[in-house]
């Protein structure tokens, strides 16, 4: 009798704690786990589409959650399911829905290029709205993060740069003059090392975080020729010598941390932006989210873009959110009318006004509330600057080519070579970056 | 000779020893504690430092010299912590899919270890072999078909695929399991037979109460993996409120920065649950780790 009893009790308890563990009631799941009949068969009702976003200091989960209230106000036929997903773990979770090709939201980010044979192409649907027009984005951004092999995969939300940021009273205290929007490379190394002070373990300044990105295009460094076909020349060419020589300078002048020095006392791969806050960094290359960070941290700081060499173009390492509709969607038409809403002027300006977003649509980032400030003034000017990213969406073997060469890097990062060994160095490379550039050609179609 | 030879280093007379014994073990016991002292100081400054991290203002975080002590303690970051996110709802969350894994796996483990260490039937070692064969599966494999199958069973933003895999017993609990059931004696079995007790009686009556060990590193274990979890809750939830601990710690990292000192507070707080567990099974699970012979 006590052991039915014990028996008894126990199957209770785990019925009762294996409870908790079932769905939602049908009401409060998600439409694309609802089989698509019971949809059809609530002809009529709203429809409720997917939408999986991040939390990030430029739109908090109240802010987003706000937005999408606003948007089902104006309307009613679209019911938005928001999944607020930490910035660290939204990768590994698209990933892997895109990967099983079920359970995908209807819109999301596609921040990652590997994501976009996934999403479904806009053409036909921007040739059908009367109310959208592509030409009120920023054309580098539309052309970077929208369009790719001839289709338009997503809208581009909100803009980002990179740029040099200076702490005003480090330059003050060291009697250092404020560096103006023209300064050079070599304005760069010289300032570095008159503002280090090892005494307070402050640096001047801090290193590239890669090669190949907006220095190396000021000096008109590429890895590889336009065609895509040639590494000899472009790789160990006068430019590149001159951009890792460069970076050997800034190196030897021990005005900047190391690799090592970033990697302990930066900020989980987000830059070293508390470093810059805490005074240990006069200059560092920052981006709009730090240097919102910086304004309510109330820093004295100033926004250069990064320093531009005589004689050549000058460029920013820019880039955009790409925002697309799964090509699995079993809601097309409702998804893109919350997409184009959402990366509309409504949507940017909402999230603008109410978050911390700097639009990609020119006519509403004039809106900005602090588009007076010296700051917000340098971050607009460095945004009309030409992108990386236009070169290196063309020319998608580029990391394959820069890591085929990463030696060199190393080395010079390292203090391994003399100044004058980068040229021979460079050379030796050039074989296996020809090489990692045949086989990505090939690898994708030529 | 040999008598010589013995003899000449007692000619010298034994050296009487500077302490004594009782002030030689004192020494040594002084000197031991010291050592461990400063070796449990060391292993504790990381601890130290999330202690002193979530009590200070961001800025102090990096200064140059680091402060150990902050200027003013900034109690008001364990508030905001608990308040910016909802990580008391994330830990009860943490704490039900505890509860219900350990449960899963103290049901489930015993049962097939038992079966793999004392019944006899066909396929028994093959069936063993395939069993420790998907322990050598990376997990990252098994993430995309999973996802699709809990898909298909419409269990996607629920808590069933993080629980009901307990329910089928863990390989690397039931290998350790199975081997420390084969180093009981079959003569209780046996003794229990002749008695007249019955597999379930034996298994529950005479087997389950001699492995207290196994049994202890399982709970201990689980409850560590899965308060720990993190990317299979990612995968498989989609609610924010049905988030477990660590993927709520992971909204504390932004885009473009993380809030040291809030993420420090709700992190050391997050990790008082193992750390109260440890000192009430300690004892036990030491003894269990030396008696089934695992090593961390």
């Amino acid at each position: 009798m006590r052991k039915s009893m014990l028996f008894v009790t126990l199957l209770l308890s785990l019925i009762i704690v294996l409870a908790g563990c079932t769905a939602a009631p049908a009401g409060q799941q998600p439409a694309a786990e609802q089989p698509a009949g019971e949809e059809a068969a609530a002809a009529g009702e709203p429809v409720t589409i997917d939408w999986w976003t991040v939390n990030s200091e430029e739109y908090s989960e109240e802010v987003q959650k706000a937005m999408v209230a606003e948007f089902e106000a104006s309307h009613p036929n679209i019911k938005v399911n928001m999944t607020v997903l930490p910035e660290s773990g939204f990768s590994d979770k698209m990933t892997t829905a895109l990967g099983a090709g079920q359970g995908a939201p209807d819109v999301a980010f596609f921040w990652d290029n590997n994501w976009f044979p996934e999403a479904l192409d806009l053409t036909p649907y921007i040739e059908a709205d009367p109310n959208f027009d592509p030409s009120m984005y920023f054309e580098g951004f539309w052309n970077t993060r929208a369009v790719w092999q001839d289709k338009v995969v997503g809208l581009p939300l909100g803009v980002g740069a990179q740029f040099v940021m200076y702490n005003k009273d480090v330059f003050d205290e060291a009697g250092v003059a404020y560096p103006g929007a023209d300064w050079t490379t070599e304005d760069f190394i010289t300032m570095s090392t008159q503002l280090m002070d090892p005494d307070v373990k402050r640096w001047g300044g801090d290193r590239p975080r890669r090669p190949f990105r907006a220095i190396w295009f000021n000096y008109g460094a590429h890895p590889y020729s336009d065609d895509s076909m040639t590494v000899d020349g472009y790789l160990n060419g006068p430019e590149s010598v001159a951009a890792y020589t460069w970076l050997w300078d800034l190196v030897q002048s021990g005005s900047t941390p190391t690799p090592a020095d970033i990697e302990v006392l930066g900020t989980e791969g987000t830059g070293p932006v508390d470093l810059f806050l805490a005074g240990r960094l006069a200059m560092a290359t920052l981006n709009q989210g730090h240097m919102l960070n910086a304004v309510k941290a109330g820093a004295n700081f100033g926004v250069v873009p990064e320093p531009q060499v005589e004689g050549h173009e000058r460029y920013v390492n820019a880039w955009s959110l790409t925002s697309s509709i799964w090509k699995g969607t079993e809601h097309p038409d409702e998804a893109w009318t919350f997409l184009s809403w959402w990366v509309g002027p409504e949507g940017q300006k909402f999230l603008m006004e109410n978050g911390n977003l700097f639009p990609s649509i020119p006519s509403v980032l004039e809106q900005y509330k602090d588009a007076d400030q010296e700051y917000a003034q340098a971050f607009f000017d460095v945004l009309k600057l030409k992108q990386v990213s236009e070169w290196r969406i063309a020319h998608p073997c580029d990391g394959a080519v820069a890591r085929a060469a990463g030696d060199v890097w190393d080395k010079i990062m390292l203090g391994d070579i003399e100044r004058d060994q980068i040229q021979s160095e460079l050379d030796a490379v050039v074989p296996a970056a020809q090489e990692a550039l045949d086989e990505c050609r090939d690898r994708l179609g030529g | 000779m040999m008598a010589q030879q013995l003899d000449a280093p007692r000619a010298a007379g034994p050296k009487a020893p500077l302490l004594s014994s009782r002030a030689r073990r004192w020494l040594g016991n002084g000197l031991a504690y010291l050592v461990m002292t400063a070796l449990a100081f060391i292993v504790m400054i990381p601890l130290f430092w999330m202690l002193s991290t979530s009590l200070k203002a961001r800025w102090e975080i990096f200064a140059w010299p680091p402060q150990w002590i902050p200027e003013t303690l900034h109690w008001e970051n364990y508030r905001e912590a608990f308040t910016k996110y909802p990580m008391g709802r994330f830990m009860l969350n943490s704490a039900f899919l505890v509860v219900v894994n350990v449960i899963g796996e103290l049901l489930a483990v015993p049962l097939i270890a038992y079966g793999f260490a004392r019944l006899r039937f066909p396929g028994r070692n093959v069936l063993f072999v395939l069993m420790l064969a998907t322990m050598m599966i990376p997990g990252h494999i098994k993430l995309i078909p999973l996802f699709a199958i809990y898909h298909r069973l419409n269990m996607i933003d629920t808590y069933w695929p993080l629980v009901l895999p307990a329910f089928f017993g863990n390989p690397f609990f039931i290998f350790l399991m199975v081997q420390y059931i084969k180093t009981l004696p079959r003569d209780l079995d046996e003794a229990a037979r002749m008695d007249g007790a019955g597999t379930w009686t034996i298994l529950y009556r005479i087997i389950l109460p001699l492995c207290k060990p196994p049994l202890t590193i399982i709970l201990v274990y689980t409850f560590w993996w899965t308060w720990n979890e993190f990317l299979h809750p990612l995968i498989y939830l989609n609610s924010f409120d049905k988030f477990p601990v660590q993927v709520g710690l992971a909204f504390f990292k932004g885009r473009y920065s993380v809030e040291w000192n809030l993420f420090m507070a709700a992190t050391l707080v997050s990790i008082l649950p193992i750390l109260i567990l440890y000192f009430f099974v300690q004892r036990q699970l030491i003894g269990g780790i030396a008696s089934v012979g695992l090593k961390g």
